[in-house]
C-alpha cells in the first residue's frame, strides 16, 4: 500500500507531504500523519468528537482544520483516526472525529505554519505540503 | 543559489548582504558568523529568511542573524529584526509558536563532589517532580481567574504567591512580567490549554540539566554572578506551552488575513505583520505579553518543583537564581541611533537580549557588570554564561541563543541511535533521564552545530563576553 504521507527533509520543523484520493481524504490524511509522525500510541476506548470550521478559503480551512485537532488533542488528551464528514465544501467542513486516549507521545506539535503551505491537484487526487512548528 | 560572493566581509565575523541584492529588500542583512559557520548557512534556506526579513515595513538599518542561524519558517531560528516604534511592523512569525521560549539558571554553593552520590537520586527526583506535560499536565487545574492573573503578573505574581524567593523576579529579563499584558485579549482557547501546564518542560529540545561549571574565562565577573569552579548548577529550558501556541496561532492567522488592508505584501505568509499601531496590532502584542509572562510564570513553578526535589535530596543549601532570559520575544526597547535615542520594536526569535553595564533596564546586582546571558547547548555538551557587551549595540544588545541545528529531526532519528547517544553519555559520566530514545536521537548532539564554535563567534565578534563554561551531569527530559 502506498504511504499516505512523507517526512520532507527540514533542520528545526516537521515538513510533510500528504496526499488524499479527494479533497476530504487529504484532510483525514493530514490529521492521521500529523499523529504519527508526533509519535502518538493510543489506548483504550474510541470516543467521538464534533468538529465545524468555517475559513475563507481551502488552505486556511486546512490550517484551522488541524490547529482545532491539535487544540482538542492537547485538552482532551486524545488523538484521532478517523472522522466521518457530514459537510466539506473549500470553506466549510463538519464531521463527528473518532479517537482515542494518548498512551504515549513522543513529540509536541505547536503549531500549523503558513510557511510554503499549499495543495495541488494532481493527476491521482491531492497533495498538500504542511510545516508544523514542533 | 546564494553563496559567499554574494556577502560584503565587514570584519571576520560579521558579513553582509546589501540591499540591492533583492529588489523588495528595504535594508540590508546581516550575519555574525565565522567564514566556517557562514559556509555551513548555504545547506538551507535560512539565508533566504534573513533576505525576507530585510522586506518587513518599518525594518531600521538592517535585519540580523546569529552564529546559531538555520532555517525556520518565515524568519530564520537566529533572527532579529528591530521595526520603527510605533508604526513599524510587528510579527508573531517574528516571535513563534513558543512565545518566550527561554532559559534560567539556578545556582548552588556546592560543589560537583559534594553531590557525587546523591546525582543519580537527585535527576531521578526532578524527573518526578517536573513532568513533562506530555498527554497529561499537572494534575491541578488552575481556574480561569487564576490564569489571568498569571497572564498579567508572570514569575513576580507565583513569587508573590509563595512561589519563589524575592530576588527571583528581579533576576528574570524584564523582572519576569511585561507591563502590556492584557488577559482580555488571550483567547479561552489558550488560556484552557494553560491550565494544567504552569510547571511542566514540553518536548523536543526543552530539558532540565544538572551542571557544574567546567571553566571560567572571567574571573572577577564570575566571581560577582556567584560562580566558581566546579560548581553545581540546574539549567531550565522550557516557553510557553500549549498557551503560547494558541495565542500564536490565533493571532497569525487575523494578521494573515489583515495584513492585505494596510497594503502589505511579503514574500512568505509566516511573515505575515501589521503596523504596531493598529488595533490588530496592539491586541497582538498585549497577548504576547501575556504568553511571555505564562512562560516566565512556567519557569519559575518548575524551580519551585526543582528546589522541592534538592531539599529532599540535599538538604537545606539554597539553590539562587543566577538570571532568566527569552529567545523567542518582541519587546519594545530604546535603542541609539546615528546618535538619537529611539524607541524599537525588536523581534528576538532565536535570540537573546543581552545588555551591557550601566543599561537602566538591568537591576542593581548587574548594573555594574552587564547582563547575564545564558546559552544552552544540546544535550549533552556544553553550555555557556557570557555577559552583555557595550559593542552589542549594533545589534540591538542581542546575541545567539543556543548551538542551533544542523541536521533535520527526520535525518537524526534515522542516523543516530537514541541508545547508543545515551550509552556514549554514560560513558562520560553523564546520567540521561529520559523516556523515549527516539527523543534521545532528535536531540542527539551530532544533530546540532558546535556550541563552543557558536559562542567562540559572538565572543570575538565582541557581542558578549564569555564568563564561564558549563558541562552537563544529569540531563533530564520529563517524564
Amino acid at each position: 500500500m502506498r504511504k499516505f504521507f512523507e517526512i520532507l527533509p527540514h533542520k528545526a520543523d516537521l515538513k510533510i507531504k500528504v496526499f488524499g484520493a479527494s479533497k476530504k481524504e487529504l484532510f483525514l490524511n493530514a490529521m492521521k500523519a500529523m499523529f504519527e509522525a508526533a509519535g502518538i500510541k493510543p489506548e483504550g476506548k474510541v470516543v467521538k468528537r464534533k468538529i465545524k470550521i468555517q475559513s475563507p478559503d481551502i488552505l486556511q480551512l486546512l490550517v484551522d482544520f488541524l490547529s482545532e485537532i491539535l487544540y482538542l488533542s492537547e485538552t482532551e488528551n486524545e488523538a484521532y483516526f478517523n472522522i466521518k464528514f457530514k459537510k466539506f465544501s473549500d470553506n466549510t467542513l463538519e464531521g463527528e472525529l473518532f479517537g482515542k486516549k494518548i498512551k504515549e507521545q513522543g513529540l509536541i506539535i505547536k503549531g500549523v505554519t503558513y510557511h510554503n503551505l499549499e495543495i495541488r491537484k494532481k493527476k491521482e487526487g491531492y497533495l498538500a505540503t504542511i510545516l508544523f512548528d514542533v | 543559489m546564494i553563496s559567499k560572493k554574494d556577502f560584503i566581509k565587514i570584519n571576520d565575523y560579521l558579513w553582509e548582504i546589501p540591499k540591492s541584492f533583492r529588489s523588495d529588500m528595504r535594508v540590508p542583512a546581516r550575519i555574525y558568523a565565522s567564514e566556517k559557520l557562514l559556509e555551513e548557512c548555504f545547506r538551507d534556506e535560512s539565508i533566504k529568511q534573513l533576505i525576507n526579513v530585510a522586506t518587513l515595513p518599518g525594518i531600521v538599518k538592517y535585519s540580523i542573524a546569529m552564529p546559531d542561524i538555520h532555517e525556520g519558517y518565515g524568519f530564520p531560528i537566529g533572527g532579529v529584526a528591530a521595526t520603527k516604534y510605533p508604526d513599524g511592523a510587528i510579527s508573531p512569525g517574528g516571535v513563534g509558536f513558543d512565545i518566550n521560549c527561554g532559559v534560567r539558571l539556578l545556582i548552588s554553593n556546592l560543589n560537583n563532589q559534594e553531590i557525587a552520590s546523591q546525582l543519580d537520586k537527585l535527576a531521578e527526583e526532578i524527573q518526578k517532580e517536573v513532568p513533562s506535560g506530555l498527554g497529561k499536565g499537572r494534575e491541578v487545574k488552575l481556574s480561569t481567574e487564576q490564569i489571568n492573573r498569571i497572564l498579567e503578573g508572570g514569575a513576580k505574581y507565583l513569587v508573590e504567591k509563595g512561589y519563589g524567593e524575592k530576588e527571583d523576579a528581579e533576576n528574570c529579563e524584564s523582572y519576569g512580567k511585561l507591563e502590556w499584558a492584557e488577559a482580555n485579549y488571550v483567547s479561552e482557547k489558550a488560556k484552557n490549554r494553560g491550565r494544567n501546564q504552569v510547571g511542566t518542560l514540553g518536548s523536543g529540545n526543552h530539558f532540565l540539566e544538572i551542571q557544574k561549571v567546567d571553566q571560567i574565562y572571567n574571573e572577577e565577573i564570575a566571581k560577582e554572578f556567584g560562580l566558581f569552579p566546579n560548581q553545581v548548577v540546574i539549567m531550565i529550558h522550557t516557553g510557553s506551552r500549549g498557551l503560547g501556541h494558541q495565542i500564536a496561532t490565533d493571532y497569525l492567522r487575523e494578521m494573515v488575513f489583515v495584513m492585505q488592508k494596510y497594503g502589505i505584501r511579503l514574500p512568505d505568509k509566516e511573515l505575515a505583520c501589521v503596523p504596531f499601531n493598529t488595533k490588530e496590532g496592539e491586541r497582538y502584542f498585549n497577548a504576547m505579553c501575556c504568553g511571555a509572562n505564562f512562560a516566565w510564570a512556567n519557569r519559575q513553578m518548575i524551580t519551585f518543583y526543582v528546589r522541592k526535589a534538592w531539599e529532599r535530596i540535599i538538604g537545606k543549601e539554597k539553590l539562587t537564581l543566577l538570571y532568566d532570559v527569552a529567545h523567542n520575544i518582541a519587546k519594545i526597547e530604546e535603542h541609539e541611533i546615528n546618535g538619537q535615542k529611539m524607541k524599537l520594536i525588536v523581534h528576538r526569535k532565536g535570540a537573546t537580549r543581552a545588555f551591557p553595564p550601566e543599561h537602566p533596564e538591568l537591576p542593581d546586582r548587574y548594573r555594574k557588570t552587564g547582563q547575564p546571558v545564558i546559552i544552552p547547548g544540546s544535550m549533552g555538551t556544553a553550555s555557556y554564561v557570557l555577559v552583555g557587551e557595550e559593542k552589542s549595540k549594533e545589534a540591538w544588545y542581542t546575541v545567539c541563543h543556543g548551538a542551533g541545528r544542523t541536521m533535520s529531526r527526520a535525518k537524526a532519528i534515522k542516523t543516530i541511535s537514541g541508545r547508543n547517544v545515551v550509552e556514549t553519555l554514560r560513558q562520560k559520566g553523564i546520567i540521561v533521564k529520559c523516556y523515549s530514545f527516539k527523543g534521545v536521537a532528535e536531540e542527539a548532539p551530532q544533530a546540532y552545530k558546535n556550541v563552543d564554535e557558536v559562542v567562540d563567534t559572538v565572543h570575538k565578534a565582541g557581542l558578549s563576553q564569555r564568563v564561564a563554561r558549563l558541562v552537563p551531569l544529569a540531563v533530564i527530559k520529563g517524564e
